[in-house]
């Protein structure tokens, strides 16, 4: 039994292989960046509630045009090229814009209030990185988780609830993007 | 390249396995390939824990069977090697998998 031996011991060997190769491959810059676009968008919601919907109509978009370069550019980086799990996250994100995009579309008829339609579209987002969380990227799920928390605290807390809750959200997304960054070092 | 292997001692067909993948770095290498279209050789080598030579001389027994296809390219002035599964590597790929599978099959049964 020394061939099967041998051989279990390569299959072993190479599941190990592939699950390495399949961890979380997202780069810590595309963490980094939608915390900072996270937190202006959400803060201008308090201050400067007027920008909002220019913001998000132009940093929505760019923000996914980046994050999709980001993601190529890691790829290449770090050599391991998959064009199913490209297209996997760019029809993840692009389905969650679209979502937006309808939902902000569908409000336009004045049947939402501004307040309300803001709540869902948090919750819409929510929904996008929890699943993302779950099919995608691990450490998404419980900024995800928080996003829904956060859809919550805007339509009960009154005074400044977008501010906290972009704060608390650009927080979750910068040590995500730490442990994404302190993981890779470990493995690599 | 094919070898035949007899199960145990058991009275058993044979099992066709391509001798090209029954190295460890070479199947590896190919399922890593199946399962990502492009691994550069640096990669391959961290994921495989495998030193440049040895890793080296797989690929290239891969590479002339046909089975990957390499690409140069430079990267910040440094070249990088990009391997990719051909249509006959995931051919034999499949057919190799299978053949273990069955091999696993009869050897279980074999020892029961």
């Amino acid at each position: 039994m020394d061939h099967f031996e041998r051989l279990e011991g390569d299959l072993r060997f190479v599941r190990g292989a592939l699950d390495a190769s399949t961890k979380s491959a997202s780069p810590s810059a595309l963490y980094f960046l939608w915390a900072a676009v996270v937190l202006v968008g959400f803060v201008l919601v308090d201050f400067q509630p007027d920008l909002v919907t220019e913001y998000w109509t132009i940093a929505g978009p760019a923000g996914f045009f980046a994050s999709a370069y980001l993601g190529w550019r890691h790829a290449r980086q770090t050599g391991q090229a998959s064009a199913s799990d490209g297209r996997r996250h760019v029809l993840h994100w692009a389905a969650v814009l679209v979502a937006v995009a309808l939902a902000v579309l569908l409000a336009r008829d004045g049947g939402m209030p501004p307040g309300t339609l803001q709540a869902v579209i948090l919750l819409l987002l929510s929904l996008g990185y929890f699943t993302a969380g779950l099919h995608l990227d691990r450490r998404l799920l419980w900024v995800g988780f928080l996003m829904g928390v956060g859809s919550i605290v805007v339509t009960v807390v009154s005074l400044y609830a977008w501010t906290m809750v972009g704060i608390a959200l650009a927080v979750s997304l910068v040590v995500a993007g730490m442990w994404e960054g302190r993981s890779r070092e470990a493995t690599t | 390249m094919k070898r035949r292997l007899e199960v145990g001692s058991a009275e058993l067909p044979f099992v066709e396995l391509d001798d090209l993948l029954q190295h460890r770095a070479r199947i590896g290498a190919a399922v890593l390939l199946a399962r990502h279209d492009q691994l550069s050789f640096s990669r391959l080598k961290a994921l495989l824990y495998e030193t440049d030579g040895n890793l080296g001389a797989q690929m290239r027994k891969l590479e002339d069977a046909g089975y990957v296809a390499a690409r140069k390219e430079f990267q910040n002035r440094r070249p990088v090697t990009w391997y990719g599964l051909t249509a006959k590597g995931k051919r034999a790929l499949s057919q190799h998998l299978a053949n273990l599978e069955r091999l696993i099959q009869r050897a279980r049964g074999a020892r029961e």
